[in-house]
């Protein structure tokens, strides 16, 4: 009992503890003691191990007196504002610069109200979405000055939708030169370098919005347990005219960045994918993968577990179920970058370029999103600024950028996304 | 204890599921895919393609004589004429590979539904350039469907709008933007392409063979199963898109134009030299060798077997598929489901039987 006690915590350490090991060489070099490990493990790695028993209902559903206490409205607002800015970055006959920000910011750029959305709830709510973007009391509450850089980042890529993309819409895209490219049936609107703007924008927010508020804010202890959290919540006070304690609230508002626009938000599987076109859609893209299938489940299931923990006043449960959500989110946005330029290398082989350039941009802003991943090991990014940094310079820093870049370029830069967890290139490539 | 045990149980059923299963052993694969090549390059396709030329001629030739003297009579011969060109086109469709991929011929050819509103920019501003991709949807036999039948109610009406300057141009524009693909690309396959496409006989994914049958598969399942039913009878949306069919405007050639597509298919499969009774080397010939040389059933008489029982389905459908979807779309669903076993017939077991990757993924959708 006590070998294989010890095999077990070799084992989970090998497994849990330490992502950027690569699990399979260690294998080999002691394969048949890995083997029993592996069966050890199969039977015990449990990451709940050691920790009390919590009861977990079967959907995101809470209550206390008979009425729910689960609210998540700021996150579905902004959910939906990024709805209607996504879909306005292609709207050429009625886009402007000013409404594109005008939807970013909520705001006319001094504060003043505006409305620029077609939902007139959207327009009457006082959130936006820029003031949620690299705003997570992890990584930004001390480091302003990169937050602010990505900030004008996002306005930037706006710009260019209107400056560069608008005026060349109606010619054919060239290396050096703006306009539109065709990917199939669809057509893409690439900047001179091959970019297409509206998608490094979307595809970036879902970093540093969704995962960076889900992981590094409403996921932190710093966040969960700040001020007198967690005295009022195991003395059931509650927030000011709420039915929920603050703890509660904030756990819902991660919950909210995943599964804040679901028609059914308390069973929100059902409809994995098609909730939005953000970390929901991808998360749903990710488990359509076999290599991947039951990863949506588990972080459901590790949302539900860490909200009955709170309520349970059982704060280790609800620790170890933050890091599975953590770990198991940053490896969406991992396996989705991976997954974007290993697809656009296979269409550029083929001189696919509107359909290489559609992926690669998505990958861009995949890789861009990589910032907002959590490695719960490290209590840290992933990715540090730099990397992020060198990696979009590697994709896309060469005079022409995408027209430039090659099949070992984007293979290096997919080897370095998933050396840092415990999938392969192959297996998100496909 | 009861670990322990446990532990050995599970470490022999790790071992019992990772044995591999192996694959019956093969006997070599000899069959003569150049010889197959020649037979689909000068029998079926090269045929194919300048039966669709001259048909394009000839709407040429009467689009021609429609703007010079614009008359009921001659927009009656412009209309049959298009449906001459465009019926010759479902013959070609599926083989867009070489000259046709490069120039995207079937998406500059046959994209619907057609976008009404764009064209009637078009034609009002004059400015529009129908190379660009954003333009597929206003260009093609489907914007000649909308100009020649859906411009108004009537027929008198239509000639008096197809006779203004500006749509005769339109109408001609599209008309010429047809004939120089068309003859591009069969210009390029009499040329020096039949020869490259011929010589590439090999067996890796980049052969000419693993490259055109996945292209006809992706055309059976894209174009002809979903495209032309599978979409309009809502089989992908949570309700029917009747208003997506093939010859929406005229309103009763859709299945006209399907039956083309699917006679085309077959006889691809067949190896049926074009317009002619006699076979060669072929899809069909290329299972029944593999199954007598491996002593298997031959999967040709399933997928054939399937082709007909989706002819006599289709066979149960209006002219107007738009009519059909509106009036009793079960039909249209029964049809699409003995498409769609084709699709695994040949997707899953012809596929692995000739030892063929499919090199196409479901798109994104994004």
């Amino acid at each position: 009992m006590l070998v294989s006690l010890s095999a077990l915590l070799y084992f989970c350490a090998l497994f849990k503890m330490n992502p950027n090991k690569n699990r399979k060489q260690k294998m080999t070099r002691n394969y048949p003691l890995a083997v029993l490990l592996l069966v050890l493990a199969l039977f015990s790695c449990d990451d709940n191990e050691g920790l009390p028993e919590v009861e977990a209902p079967s959907s995101y559903s809470f209550e206390r007196n008979s009425q729910s206490t689960v609210s998540f409205s700021g996150q579905t607002t902004r959910i939906k504002m990024a709805e209607e800015l996504n879909s306005a970055f292609l709207d050429f006959d009625n886009t402007t610069e000013a409404l594109l920000l005008e939807m970013f910011r909520n705001d006319d750029g001094q504060g003043g109200d505006v409305s620029p959305f077609e939902d007139a709830d959207l327009n009457s709510a006082t959130k936006s979405i820029k003031s949620k973007v690299a705003a997570s009391q992890d990584l930004f509450a001390a480091n302003t000055t990169e937050s602010s850089q990505i900030k004008a980042q996002f306005e930037s890529w706006i710009a260019g939708q209107i400056n560069e993309i608008y005026p060349n819409r109606n010619q054919l895209a060239t290396a050096g030169n703006a306009g539109q490219l065709a990917d199939g049936t669809s057509t893409r609107y690439v900047n001179a370098k091959g970019l297409e703007y509206n998608q490094a924008f979307t595809k970036s927010l879902i970093g540093g919005l969704m995962l960076d508020q889900l992981v590094n804010n409403y996921l932190s202890t710093a966040v969960l347990d700040a001020a007198s959290n967690k005295e009022d919540n195991n003395a059931g006070v509650l927030a000011d005219g709420k039915n929920y304690t603050t703890m509660e609230h904030k756990w819902d508002e991660a919950y909210g960045y995943l599964f804040g626009n679901a028609a059914n938000t308390a069973s929100p599987l059902t409809e994995l994918g098609s909730s939005d076109s953000y970390l929901n859609k991808y998360l749903g893209r990710v488990e359509g993968d076999a290599d991947f299938a039951g990863v949506a489940q588990e972080v459901f299931d590790a949302l539900i577990l860490g909200r009955a923990a709170i309520v349970a006043q059982q704060y280790e449960v609800r620790d170890a179920q933050a890091d599975i959500i953590k770990q198991k989110l940053s490896e969406i946005i991992a396996i989705r970058a991976v997954y974007y330029l290993q697809q656009g290398k296979i269409a550029l082989e083929n001189q696919q370029y509107g359909t290489a350039f559609h992926d690669l941009s998505e990958g861009f802003g995949f890789i861009y999103s990589l910032r907002f991943t959590h490695n719960p090991i490290a209590g840290d990014s992933f990715f540090s600024r730099e990397e992020v940094d060198q990696m979009i310079d590697d994709l896309y820093g060469s005079t022409n950028g995408f027209w430039d870049v090659d099949a070992t370029t984007l293979d290096a830069i997919s080897a370095s996304i998933a050396a840092k967890f415990d999938f392969t290139v192959a297996e998100a490539g496909n | 204890m009861r670990k322990i045990v446990s532990l050995f149980l599970s470490f022999a059923l790790i071992m019992a599921c990772s044995s591999s299963d192996g694959e019956p052993t093969e006997v070599a694969d000899n069959f003569d895919r150049s010889a197959m090549l020649v037979n689909w390059a000068d029998n079926i396709i090269i045929p194919s393609y300048e039966a669709y030329a001259s048909a394009v001629a000839d709407m040429k030739a009467s689009t021609d004589a429609f703007t010079t003297q614009p008359s009921l009579t001659t927009l009656g011969e412009l209309r049959n004429n298009w449906l001459q060109a465009y019926t010759a086109f479902q013959s070609v469709s599926m083989f867009e590979i070489g000259p046709a991929e490069s120039v995207s011929l079937r998406n500059y050819t046959n994209i619907y539904p057609t976008d009404a509103a764009e064209i009637e920019s078009f034609v009002a501003s004059g400015d529009y350039n129908l190379t660009l991709p954003s333009t597929i949807d206003a260009q093609g036999f489907p914007a000649l469907d909308y100009l020649l039948f859906g411009t108004a109610d009537t027929d008198a009406e239509i000639l008096v709008k197809l006779s203004s300057d500006s749509y005769s141009t339109y109408l001609s524009s599209l008309v010429d933007r047809i004939e120089t693909l068309s003859s591009q690309v069969l210009s390029e396959w009499k040329g020096s392409y039949r020869d490259t496409f011929v010589s590439n006989s090999g067996s890796t994914a980049s052969s000419s063979v693993n490259k055109l049958v996945n292209d006809f598969l992706f055309y059976y399942e894209k174009s002809l199963r979903a495209g032309k039913i599978g979409i309009p009878s809502g089989v992908f949306s949570s309700t029917p898109l009747s208003d997506r069919v093939e010859g929406l405007y005229s309103k009763e050639y859709s299945k006209g134009l399907f039956n083309a597509s699917l006679n085309a298919t077959i006889n691809f499969f067949k190896g049926k030299h074009f317009e002619s009774e006699s076979t060669g080397e072929s899809l069909e010939q290329y299972l029944r060798y593999l199954s007598e040389l491996n002593s298997t059933e031959d999967l040709s008489v399933a997928i054939i077997n399937q082709f007909e029982a989706a002819k006599s389905a289709v066979s149960q459908l209006n002219d107007n598929f738009y009519f059909q979807v509106e009036s009793d779309n079960s039909k249209m669903l029964q049809a699409y489901d003995e498409l769609q076993k084709n699709v695994i017939l040949m997707k899953v077991d012809m596929f692995q039987k000739l030892n063929i990757r499919i090199d196409y993924v479901d798109a994104d959708g994004d």
